[in-house]
């Protein structure tokens, strides 16, 4: 195949059949239940130099309860797939985590566009689907996959794609390599103890973002039984094999909303805000994460019960949200 | 006189921007902000039914009124959806062709359409000003058929060439420059709303053109305002004013709060009578 232009940016070149090795090693096919706490789970399975992503954002249905995990334990050297985000990746790359980013869109203007400008974290420039379509690449066992976008701009430049004359056509078309996380996170609405889990409401990405990943976290709101799952197979969104550990994290994307279940905390989020903006994350880690000793501990010391209902009660509409 | 009206920069490219919707096209809006604004004030108004879907998968939903907070966030921007899906199933249906427009928000476009919302300056890996990177306006510009921008007339804003293409017009112009980088045929950038102007694009030379002046504009307003020299349409249009009722509904239903529609200048319009 010929080859008319190549991207110069970073990007790990895909390896599907070590992949298939580490599936093959590594990945339990046994039921057994992989409930633990968000503390065990982080320092299991995401170490230092790995290469994360997850669903969604600390806006909405983000694993945020998890990223904080990684901030509290100081994970180093991540490399990280930022797409579709708001200030999920400042709360990392201000907690000293990350060395490295995939752009698809993050919130700018503070933490990552300092750490970007000041060089301290790099950057390959692709885009939100882009970075998705990858991982879908990643997640059919696949080292590449053709696409109908990015091609002219100068994301291509910055990029790992590549310009190729397609061998069936004749035609130009661009192709870009396969992603596959050494760790995602996804945060579900329901889950068993096995990992089978429901996600509800437009998606943006748990499938590819789960199945792509050599190790896979799933906080939930709602631990049901695996009897509750078969009664409704067609609601499995991720099943249990993909699944390294189960997480019960209520309110595990707080301070974003879980749409059907509770609105996100305005008041959180503009003090958020405000500290990416003014260069102050560091008061607002110590404040959210490293003085307290987990998520639950956050929600009862920092949050308290009676934000949680008023948060629960901004949330009017339920429909298409439950099972 | 009693008949002046007086509205923002942005609520006049939202309104004009809206006036553009068609019922019975297929959209794809850049989530959040002014574009969705336009949407939503389009179904209020001239195209009730009319189709659309943002980048999460959200397939035309039905929200009830105006989507609080950061847009998107809550199960009010997906209600009444014909479905949720994905990201990667709105970028298949955009790459068979179903998806007639896309509109998106912009921080900078050159005379060729090409948007820049990555980074000012010329070293991508010291830039002197990051921004939030292509997000989903790369697949948008790139697959919809035609694509409307929105964006204020300001000099940085219209640079005769962007600092970086993050996501594509017409590239560098020439015949097939599009076709020839793998995207789709027969697509690009369709119109640009400002607060002055409505431009589109020379059929030929894929320049941008001025097609139509907002009454409070000149020819001379638009071109002091802007980087480079457009080329201008032989008879140029009339852009329509918001009208009272359009500006009702912005502010007391689709951005209560004024998030987006209190940006930029007040324009005060007195309607010839």
């Amino acid at each position: 195949m010929e080859v008319l232009a190549s991207g110069k940016g970073v990007y790990r070149t895909p390896d599907p059949d070590g992949h298939r090795e580490w599936v093959r090693t590594h990945k339990s096919r046994q039921m057994k239940s992989k409930l633990m706490s968000e503390k065990e789970a982080i320092e299991r399975l995401v170490s230092d130099g790995d290469y994360l992503g997850y669903d969604l954002n600390i806006s909405r249905r983000g694993p945020t309860a998890l990223i904080r995990e990684i901030v509290r334990q100081k994970k180093k050297d991540l490399w990280v797939a930022v797409r579709f985000s708001s200030l999920d990746p400042a709360l990392l790359i201000a907690g000293g985590c990350v060395s490295r980013i995939d752009i698809g869109w993050f919130l700018h203007g503070g933490t990552t566009s300092r750490a970007i400008e000041q060089g301290r974290v790099k950057t390959t420039e692709w885009s939100n689907s882009a970075v998705v379509y990858r991982q879908l690449a990643g997640a059919m066992g696949l080292p590449f996959l053709p696409m109908r976008y990015l091609g002219g701009s100068d994301v291509f430049e910055q990029s790992g794609a590549k310009l190729v004359r397609d061998p069936f056509t004749g035609r130009e078309i661009v192709l870009v390599p396969a992603l596959n996380l050494d760790v995602a996170l996804v945060h579900a609405y329901q889950c068993d103890e096995y990992g089978n889990a429901r996600i509800f409401g437009a998606g943006l990405s748990p499938v590819e973002t789960s199945t792509c990943a050599r190790k896979l976290i799933i906080s939930t709101e709602e631990i049901i039984s695996n009897d509750e799952i078969r009664r409704a197979p067609n609601l499995t969104t991720i099943p249990y094999y993909l699944v390294d550990a189960v997480v019960h994290l209520p309110f595990g994307t707080y301070p974003g909303a879980m749409p059907g279940l509770y609105g996100g905390d305005r008041e959180h989020t503009q003090e958020l805000m405000l500290a990416d903006r003014m260069d102050n994350m560091d008061a607002y880690l110590e404040k959210w994460i490293y003085s307290v000793e987990s998520h639950a501990d956050m929600l009862e010391k920092r949050v308290g019960a009676k934000k949680l209902v008023q948060l629960m009660k901004m949330e009017t509409i339920k429909e298409g949200y439950h099972a | 006189m009693s008949n002046e009206i007086n509205f923002t920069q942005s609520e006049h490219i939202i309104c004009a921007t809206a006036n553009l919707i068609e019922e019975d096209k297929a959209y794809w809006v850049a989530i959040g902000g002014p574009p969705l604004m336009a949407m939503l004030l389009a179904r209020r108004q001239q195209a009730p039914k009319v189709f659309y879907v943002v980048e999460d998968g959200t397939v035309s939903p039905q929200p009830p009124t105006y989507v609080p907070f950061i847009s998107g966030a809550s199960g009010a921007a997906g209600y009444r959806a014909i479905a949720w899906k994905d990201m990667n199933t709105m970028g298949f249906h955009c790459a068979l062709g179903y998806y007639d427009y896309g509109i998106l928000d912009c921080l900078q476009v050159d005379m060729y359409g090409n948007i820049n919302s990555s980074i000012i300056g010329d070293d991508y890996d010291r830039p002197k000003r990051r921004f939030g990177g292509p997000g989903g306006a790369n697949e948008i510009a790139s697959m919809c058929w035609r694509t409307i921008l929105m964006a204020e007339i300001e000099k940085r804003k219209y640079p005769k060439r962007v600092d970086f293409i993050s996501s594509p017009g017409y590239l560098d112009g020439s015949p097939g420059a599009r076709e020839r980088a793998g995207l789709p045929a027969n697509t690009g950038p369709y119109r640009v709303v400002s607060d002055k102007c409505i431009f589109g694009f020379d059929e030929e030379t894929k320049r941008m053109k001025l097609l139509a002046l907002a009454p409070w504009a000149t020819v001379e307003d638009v071109l002091a305002g802007i980087g480079f020299e457009p080329l201008i349409a032989a008879t140029l249009g009339t852009v329509a004013p918001p009208t009272e009722q359009q500006l009702t509904i912005l502010r007391s239903e689709i951005d209560p709060e004024g998030r987006v529609i209190s940006q930029g200048q007040w324009i005060s319009y007195r309607p010839e009578t």
